[in-house]
């Protein structure tokens, strides 16, 4: 019971870090940054790279966060910004441009699996049962980026210019904010937190040109039940990603691996409007 | 009339392929308030939006003291004093009245300052900094919405239809607050109406609008002010 | 009035294409087979081999078109499809082996399961509100879940290895080409002949606005629902084709990134154009299975970077380019070609008789009791109650925010008010939705000019009388049949000189001219008038307001008008009903509205 218990909460955590940077970016902008998988790959290969050049692994980390900024960047600039107002094609375009990642880490490694060096190795014994170190450090990440991200939202003023953006983009833009310096901001951050995560989680998933993709769908329909709130996306990830822990137990990973896609199906088909309360 | 802060000259402007402005000339100088009174769907609001840049001119220009804004984006037109109030969606419900106030202004302004200016027209608001805009009555947030204009040190206040659905007690007030900041900062004011009483004591000049044109305007204090704007908005 | 009647407009003074679209689709298809015949014996084997694979492809790829590029659904799902239909044909071959018989069954299994899982997902993501994101949602799951099910049917489904090693239809790979290269011509055939009939414009009509369509009596869910199943079955059959030619099938032709390579195939070519997806599919896939080899990572990145060009600069794709680029050529040599619009007819439809009413039998056209709509605690309208005849042009005025246009809505759309009951012509309107409304004799008319942009004045016509006179499924009828009222507003307005221009080229008087007819076209009622003036001039407001009180004594209509435009009101109305807050403050002539104290201090504010 206590494993189970732990790999729900430690789940839902990954799944959280996972998906806390598309959230940002379909709040601000209303669209889905298809690109998000291929980001997180990107943020994969900056740990490989890390430990390719033998430094700290827990340098990959800060690394994947100014590869994933920059491209994020320049994705926001040359292509995302010209597809505001066709949301469904911003969809494909961002997938193309997930594409054109996968590609050139393709050319500049191959495609074949590499691995990175794990920050941290090791269990220790939680209740008598001993756990993965590494996915309880992950849990505790997971609080700190939401309550960090809660508090940049709140506490400082780029934070409340992006709510603003969120709740009301044309009343913000009457108050003299440039919401277009916003969208360029949260798509860089979202990036760059989509490539954190993709760095986080190496020790849990071997890196490969495509190791994105499986978590864009997660984080895909997360964030669509979720709306725009970080608090209703980390309910989101401990219901969905607890039931996917559940179902994969008792009933196998195969229907496990489907749990969240159909959960969340269902649950945007008897409420459009998901976990959030409005 | 001196030197406008405000000039729309020969403006054509709609949505889409529908014109609803058109070919409009107007001033607001410095410190002058002007009531633009006229129906619903004769484009008082088409018009504001349009000066703020949220509508694309067809054709003429717009201008605040010597500046061409015709091509400025809102954000811009805003920051260059323009505070605007719309009659729809104008406060963000889910932040506090603080948070509200802060979004609009920008760089140099001084929160000290700021509240100087709620203290002295809206104290109740000082009581209310963290309560959410949502929470407030009608009339207290049209208050909030004044106090968010003036306390940003703006040169024009576009104004749409404040006055619907306010007590006649809370009207007298606001018309108080406008006329005093007027006086103190030099202030040009817009204001969209419909409101007889309203438009009578707050303003200065008053422009009829019918269709997209104006056809009619006058000194507020004329005595046939009332019979004109009663005729030009009635059935 | 009889069909003997027959008053014809438009097409006259219009000069004849000189061959006709059909007949140049029939030159094309023949040497397109022709093409198909004598492809094989000019190459090699290996190319033979690829360009089967490629065909079926194609054929998929036409489905996602017709899906995403005319209905407007972005489906990532139609891989699903494919393996359905592939995987079907591999159980029955590994599990029963092979035999003419089976062959011929497990295409019935796979078309089958193919149409019952896309039935199930029609039911989920075409229900009435559900967005367009919403759809695109579901269809990302149903790849997810087949393919997790094809995992978990462990050695049954072969797992992650799938099935291989099976006996299929003993064809030679030339033979294969004949086959999938005939059905491949002749199913797009038949897909330009359906996409370019009267009832293909309506997906047009559907993805441009599908809400027009509703209220146009049309059920929008049952037409996306019935095309999405079609081309579930088109996919199948292409997976039947597929495990029949390669004698292998994968798990990865069920995923999503099968799905999404059919959406960048498709968008590469030109969505909605029909050869481009086809003709764009065989040449990348062609093109991928020889420079694959020799640079398989820069030939997918450059994959990838034109895809994401063409979504961003040419988003009807390439295709349109390359026939742009004819057509100028063709201007700079002289034989440049008029641009051809179909010829389309009005004539006087004649009158079913069930939609008009006797008038020894008729009661009130409209009654509204106690309505009363509230968005959570904010109380819209309350109390509601009026009645309105037939021949009655009843006006709402009030000022903004009074509820006018929510009034409108729970009129016209049964499950839209929170109280109170409406009936029209003797029926209670009920829970139902809008295009059921129609059907009881509503008829409604937007604030904004509320047509098909891209569609001619004369398919907007033909798409709003596809409830009375159904669409030819085949071929442009070239004839629209209109009831005496529509017709009346069409010639008033001048249209019928317009029938074969794009409503979206219109000024916005006839844009609001055309979407009147449109209401009107429905046999109507009670019409439900939303600003008719709003942007007009002076002389189109004269114009409209004629024609109003015309049809309301000619035809019997019910107009019930909201207006800001309180001369326009006075000029034509029968009777005012004032809206204030939500509720009627007054109901009376145009007379006592308009002396009434009460009504002044509304609009002036002062009555608070």
């Amino acid at each position: 019971m206590v494993p189970v218990l732990l790999d729900l909460i430690t789940t839902a955590a990954i799944l959280y870090i996972v998906s806390s940077g598309l959230l940002l970016v379909f709040g601000v902008m209303k669209l889905i940054n298809f690109a998000h998988g291929g980001l997180m790959t990107l943020g994969g290969y900056a740990a490989v790279m890390a430990t390719a050049m033998g430094l700290n692994p827990w340098i990959g980390i800060p690394l994947a966060a100014i590869f994933g900024g920059i491209v994020g960047l320049g994705m926001e600039r040359v292509v995302v910004r010209s597809l505001y107002n066709r949301p469904l094609d911003a969809i494909l375009a961002t997938w193309g441009l997930s594409i054109i990642i996968g590609q050139i880490i393709t050319l500049v490694f191959d495609r074949g699996v590499h691995f990175a060096e794990p920050p941290i190795r090791g269990v220790i014994n939680i209740l008598g049962e001993p756990y993965s170190t590494y996915r309880l450090i992950l849990t505790a990440l997971a609080l700190l980026l939401g309550l960090g991200l809660t508090a940049a939202l709140r506490g400082t003023s780029l934070g409340l210019s992006t709510r603003a953006v969120i709740m009301n983009e044309d009343l913000a833009r009457g108050l003299g904010i440039n919401s277009g310096l916003v969208r360029s901001i949260t798509f860089t951050l979202g990036s760059g937190l989509a490539a954190v995560a993709g760095a986080l989680i190496t020790p849990l998933s071997s890196v490969d040109p495509n190791m994105g993709v499986a978590w864009l769908i997660s984080a895909f329909m997360l964030v669509l039940v979720s709306g725009s709130s970080l608090f209703s996306l980390a309910v989101a990830s401990v219901v969905l990603g607890g039931a996917q822990v559940v179902v994969s137990n008792y009933f196998g990973s195969v229907l496990g691996g489907m749990t969240i896609a159909v959960l969340a199906a269902v649950i945007l088909r008897i409420r459009p409007q998901g976990f959030s309360y409005e | 009339m001196t030197e406008p802060v405000l000039a729309v000259s020969g403006l054509s402007s709609g949505y889409g392929q529908a014109t609803v402005i058109r070919n409009l000339d107007l001033e607001i100088g410095r410190g002058e308030i002007v009531a633009m009174v006229g129906k619903n769907g004769m484009g008082k609001s088409t018009l504001l939006k349009s000066i703020m840049g949220y509508l694309p001119k067809f054709s003429g220009s717009v201008s605040m003291a010597q500046h061409a804004i015709s091509d400025s984006r809102p954000h811009q037109i805003a920051r260059l004093g323009v505070a605007y109030v719309p009659q729809e969606k104008a406060l963000f419900q889910d932040l506090t009245v603080e948070e509200n106030i802060c979004l609009a202004m920008r760089g140099s302004a001084s929160w000290d300052e700021t509240k100087a200016t709620i203290a002295r027209c809206f104290p109740f608001l000082l009581q209310r900094l963290q309560q959410k805009a949502g929470t407030l009555s009608g009339g207290e947030q049209k208050m909030l919405l004044m106090a968010r204009s003036l306390s940003v040190g703006a040169k024009v206040l576009l104004i749409d239809e404040i006055s619907e659905g306010m007590q006649p007690s809370i009207i007298s007030n606001l018309v108080k607050i406008i006329k005093t900041e007027r006086d103190r900062s030099g202030l040009g004011v817009l204001l969209v109406e419909q409101n007889i009483p309203f438009t009578r004591a707050v303003s200065d000049r008053y422009v009829l609008l019918d269709k997209g044109e104006i056809s009619g305007s006058g000194n507020t204090r004329d005595p046939d002010t009332h019979e004109k704007i009663a005729a030009h908005i009635s059935l | 009035m009889s069909n003997a009647n027959v008053n014809e407009l438009g097409s006259s003074s219009l000069q004849r294409p000189q061959v006709r679209p059909l007949t140049r689709m029939m030159i094309v298809a023949s040497i397109a087979l022709i093409g198909v015949g004598a492809a094989p014996f000019f190459m090699d084997a290996y190319s033979v081999n690829v360009l089967v694979r490629s065909m079926i492809y194609a054929a998929i790829a036409l489905s996602v078109d017709i899906l995403w590029g005319y209905l407007g659904v972005l489906t990532f799902g139609q891989s699903a499809f494919f393996a359905v239909g592939a995987y079907a044909t591999a159980l029955v071959f590994t599990y029963g082996g092979f035999s003419a018989e089976y062959a011929f069954a497990a295409l019935l299994i796979g078309i089958a399961v193919a149409v019952a899982l896309a039935g199930l997902v029609a039911f989920l993501a075409f229900w009435h509100g559900a967005s367009a994101l919403y759809a695109s949602v579901i269809t990302l799951v149903l790849p997810i879940i087949v393919t997790q099910l094809l995992f978990s049917g462990g050695t049954y489904t072969g797992s992650s290895s799938g099935l291989t090693g099976f006996d299929t239809i003993p064809l030679s790979s030339e033979a294969w080409f004949w086959a999938v290269g005939v059905w491949l011509v002749v199913l797009t055939t038949v897909a330009w002949m359906y996409t370019r009939s009267d009832a293909g414009r309506l997906l047009t009509a559907i993805r441009e606005n599908e809400q027009r369509c509703k209220y146009l009596g049309l059920n929008t869910s049952n037409i996306k629902a019935v095309i999405f199943l079609i081309c579930a079955a088109i996919g199948a059959i292409a997976g039947w084709m597929y495990a029949n030619y390669t004698m292998v099938v994968a798990p990865e032709i069920a995923g999503f990134t099968f799905g999404t390579e059919l959406l960048i195939w498709v968008a590469l070519g030109g969505r909605g154009t029909l050869f481009g997806p086809v003709i764009g599919t065989i040449i990348i896939d062609y093109a991928s299975a020889h420079l694959q080899g020799d640079f398989p990572f820069v030939w997918k990145l450059a994959i990838g970077i034109v895809f994401v060009s063409v979504i961003v600069a040419l988003p009807r794709g390439i295709l349109p380019l390359v026939s742009n680029a004819a057509n100028w050529l063709r201007g700079r040599i002289g034989i440049a070609q008029p641009q051809q619009y179909s010829q389309l007819q009005l004539r006087q439809a004649s009158r079913s008789g069930r939609n008009i009413i006797g008038f020894e039998s008729r009661g009130p056209a409209l009654v509204v009791r106690g309505v009363e709509k509230r968005f959570g605690s904010l109380e819209v309208l309350s109390g509601i109650d009026f009645e309105a005849t037939y021949g009655e042009i009843v006006s709402l005025v009030g000022p903004n925010g009074a509820g006018k246009t929510t009034l409108m809505t729970c009129i016209a759309d049964g499950s839209k008010r929170s109280g109170g009951r409406i009936s029209i012509a003797g029926h209670d309107i009920a829970h139902r939705p809008p295009e059921e409304c129609v059907r009881l004799g509503v008829g409604r008319k937007f604030q904004m000019a509320n047509v098909f942009d891209s569609l001619t004045v004369g398919e907007c016509l033909q798409i709003a009388r596809a409830r009375l006179d159904p669409l030819s499924k085949w071929q442009k009828s070239g004839v629209c049949n209109l009831p005496p009222s529509a017709m009346h507003v069409v010639r008033a307005t001048g249209l019928h000189s317009d029938l074969n221009v794009p409503a979206q080229v219109l000024s916005h008087g006839k844009k609001q001219a055309l979407e009147l007819a449109m209401v009107l076209a429905l046999e109507p009622k009670v019409v439900l008038l939303d600003e008719p003036t709003a942007g007009l001039t002076k002389a189109e407001r004269t114009l409209i307001g004629t024609i109003l009180t015309e049809l309301a004594r000619t035809e019997q209509l019910c107009i019930l008008l909201v207006e800001h435009d309180l001369d326009f009101v006075r000029e034509i109305s029968s009777r005012v009903i004032v809206l204030h807050q939500g509720r009627i403050v007054l109901n009376g002539s145009v007379d006592e509205v308009v002396n009434s104290e009460l009504v002044k201090s509304v609009y002036a504010g002062s009555g608070h």
